[in-house]
């Protein structure tokens, strides 16, 4: 579904960035990312959402590159940002309708899909509202909708839990495992340990922008341990190095 | 309160023309980006003092050296009322910081003061320019004594605080007054256009333009300046008299008045400034939709939509870009009530006004294309494009569809009245239509052009992008310079060689527009950061 070769996308004038970063992320995984502040995870993530270029390496998207099928492959994906700067001049449903022509999504069915997410996250009577009048975790829930609306095969989520309520937080990991019942695959950076922990398959943990490690949670996470005891061992690594 | 305003004035002027990030950044291209945006202010500023100075020698040639200081004073003023109104709203009242602001230990005329002075930096640097050159002339040709110097080197550091005191009250009262409204950027919008054109035609009015010459007038020149700028704005004639014949009175007067409006604005501001805030920056929601029946658009009418909402949502966007097409149609109306014989006995051309008229018309509706600092607007929500499956072309295109959708009105109404007033012969008629169509094509497809290559995507105010960019100068005011360029030969060419420059800079333009547009919609939307 999404395979990411040697990828390396530094800043200019800056150390910072990702050094050939190499993941495999399959149909059915919920793939956790996980590192410290500056770590280079939304680096990534911008890479593989089209919003970075980058020097070296490879994203493929369905076997796409993201550098020469840059519309073919985001027509496949969804992405979240960390923070969600919504276009405030407009309504909610404004703004879902305007993605909505994006991907070329019929009438019928993107009625039907906001009419769901909207109700499940509780939002469909601000949807007449001006985005600027929402609060952090209604913008949030709204680039959800958003990204779902045109039922993406893979969801790039940064720091998706971030302003949500308990509620849609459970909501959106119902969505997530929904999505990769039907297929899909889920691809999502997260300081929370404890949800990556329980919610992802696999996990990749990025240190100075280089992968440190990476595999199904099981080989990741060895019995008795827990991924918040491995992350801290690698940050003390770091400190020893 | 001293500290205070020193502290917040500060924080405000620390990134003044991006000084900031030029010392700090690591970023050799936004440090490149930082440089070459000081550099091109400074080479404005340069053509400015040039200008002027240009100007006052002139004006002492002709014995008229007596009226540059007041003049000068007066222009400095006007274009400082003028462009304050724009901005002082969204100056004063930004929204940045407000919240911070609020819950620490400062006052509130603290806050007034400090984003007033940070409006004066800019304003005194350009009264600088335009003072020093003229009273360097001045001195040059009329060896006045110490008091010229020591009142107008005073003075001039005083010039900008009248004007945008006055500037900044009505600014307020706009904002007030809007921030009341439902649609408050529309309300805004429509008073500040209704202010700037009310005080361009008032300031005519006063120097009474509409006045016959008569043959006296232009003999005592001199006596017909004075009384014009006396007329339009009193204070330039006080501080002009101060220096040039050291009247303690009017300067008194002068100094008196524009430090007593300043603190009538300070405390007019200061007292009405947390409801004001609050009034606009709250933000009113019903919480009452229902799903009704969605509609599917093609993804060109998509982007432009929004890009038509992005540009009534932003008052100072609006009301900067739509001043020139306005101007187009005043323009037209005042050839058609004056007439054209009227009008071509005070300014002889060659050719006829008919000749000129179509790059008049491409120039004014140009002035100022909203294409220029279309991407730039865009700012934080940058991503959203990005991101999304479409390319390039097509967000350029609903871009220039937009700035079409904007002109196009204007120019059909002024075209109706040009045509009316001139009366033109059918090859008139082609050039009337089509030349100003190709020269505003190729404005907005330059304007996409240099948007791409100066973008300006972090920013904190509207101002910064709209007024203060590299993009908006260079691709606003441009385009506006190429067509005057273009205009030139028409004006000494005449008969067929005459026709034929025209169309061959015509195509030449035209071929340009096509190449630009070509080259803009391969750009990766993900290189403009």
């Amino acid at each position: 579904m999404l395979t990411i070769q040697n990828l390396t996308k530094h800043y200019k004038g800056s150390n910072k960035g990702v050094t050939n970063l190499t993941l495999e992320i399959k149909p059915g995984d919920i793939y956790g990312f996980i590192g410290h502040n500056g770590a280079g995870k939304t680096t990534t993530i911008k890479c593989i959402a089209g919003i970075h270029g980058f020097e070296e390496g490879e994203i493929l998207v369905d076997g796409l590159s993201v550098k020469t099928d840059t519309l073919a492959c985001k027509q496949r994906i969804a992405y979240i940002p960390d923070n969600p700067d919504l276009y405030e001049y407009m309504t909610g449903i404004q703004y879902l309708n305007f993605i909505a022509d994006i991907f070329g999504v019929p009438a019928a069915e993107r009625e039907e899909r906001v009419q769901e997410y909207a109700d499940a996250f509780e939002i469909t009577a601000s949807l007449g509202d001006l985005i600027s009048s929402y609060s952090h975790g209604m913008k949030q829930k709204l680039a959800i909708i958003s990204a779902l609306v045109h039922k993406p095969k893979l969801l790039i989520l940064d720091e998706p839990f971030v302003g949500l309520d308990p509620k849609a937080s459970v909501i959106l990991k119902d969505i997530m495992h929904q999505i990769c019942a039907d297929g899909g695959a889920i691809f999502f950076s997260t300081h929370v340990l404890d949800v990556a922990e329980k919610l992802c398959n696999k996990v990749a943990i990025i240190k100075d922008g280089r992968l440190v490690t990476c595999g199904d949670m099981e080989q990741v996470v060895a019995k008795g341990a827990t991924l918040e005891s491995i992350f801290m061992e690698v940050v003390r690594d770091d400190k020893a190095d | 309160m001293i500290r205070q305003i020193k502290l917040l004035t500060k924080t405000q002027l620390c990134n003044f023309m991006d000084l900031n990030v030029f010392r700090f950044t690591k970023d050799k291209k936004k440090k490149r980006s930082a440089l070459s945006m000081g550099l091109l202010w400074l080479l404005l500023i340069t053509m400015l003092c040039l200008y002027v100075g240009t100007f006052a020698y002139g004006y002492s040639k002709m014995g008229l050296g007596q009226v540059i200081p007041m003049y000068l004073i007066m222009i400095s003023a006007l274009l400082i009322l003028v462009f304050g109104i724009f901005k002082a709203g969204s100056v004063i009242f930004q929204r940045n910081f407000y919240e911070i602001l609020c819950a620490l230990p400062v006052s509130q005329t603290a806050v007034v003061i400090s984003r007033f002075f940070s409006m004066y930096l800019g304003n005194v640097i350009l009264s600088v320019a335009v003072m020093v050159p003229g009273m360097a002339v001045y001195a040059y040709f009329n060896h006045p004594g110490i008091s010229f110097y020591a009142v107008g080197t005073v003075g001039t550091l005083f010039i900008p605080l009248l004007p945008m005191a006055v500037a900044t009250l009505l600014g307020a009262l706009v904002t007030g007054i809007a921030s009341r409204m439902k649609h408050k950027s529309l309300v805004t919008t429509v008073l500040s256009i209704l202010l700037i054109v009310g005080i361009m035609m008032f300031s005519q009015m006063l120097a009474g333009v509409g006045e016959t010459f008569t043959e006296e007038m232009f003999a005592d020149l001199l006596e017909t300046l004075t009384t014009m700028i006396a007329r339009i704005y009193p204070p330039a004639l006080w501080l002009g008299n101060a220096m040039t014949e050291g009247n303690v009175l009017q300067g008194g007067l002068y100094f008196g008045v524009s430090i007593a409006v300043f603190v009538v604005m300070v405390i007019l501001i200061a007292g009405h400034f947390k409801s004001i805030c609050e009034n606009l920056y709250s933000t009113s929601a019903k919480h009452d939709y229902r799903m009704t029946e969605m509609k599917r658009n093609t993804v060109l009418t998509a982007l432009f939509r929004k890009e038509v909402k992005r540009y009534f949502a932003s008052s100072i966007y609006t009301v900067n870009t739509i001043v020139g097409p306005i101007m187009m149609v005043i323009l037209a109306a005042a050839i058609l009530l004056t007439g054209v014989d009227k009008i071509e006995s005070v300014i002889p051309l060659q050719n006829g006004i008919i000749g000129l008229m179509p790059f008049v018309l491409a120039a004014t509706s140009c002035i100022m294309t909203t294409t220029s600092t279309s991407i730039s607007l865009e700012g934080k929500e940058w991503w959203i494009l990005q991101s999304l499956p479409v390319d390039a072309k097509t967000v350029f295109d609903s871009k220039i569809l937009l700035n079409l959708a904007i002109v196009a009105p204007f120019y059909v109404i002024a075209e109706v009245l040009i045509i009316l007033a001139l009366t033109p012969s059918f090859v008139e008629l082609v050039w009337l239509i089509f030349l100003p169509i190709i020269y505003m094509l190729f404005t907005f497809v330059f304007g996409i052009t240099v948007n791409l290559h100066m973008p300006v995507l972090h920013w904190e105010n509207e101002v910064a992008v709209v007024k203060q960019s590299a993009s908006a100068m260079v691709g606003g005011l441009g385009g506006c310079l190429i067509i005057i360029l273009c205009a030139v030969p028409v004006v000494f060419v005449t008969g067929i060689v005459g026709e034929i420059v025209k169309a061959v800079t015509a195509i030449v333009i035209l071929a340009i527009t096509v190449l630009l547009y070509k080259t803009n919609a391969k750009t990766a939307l993900s290189h403009i950061e």
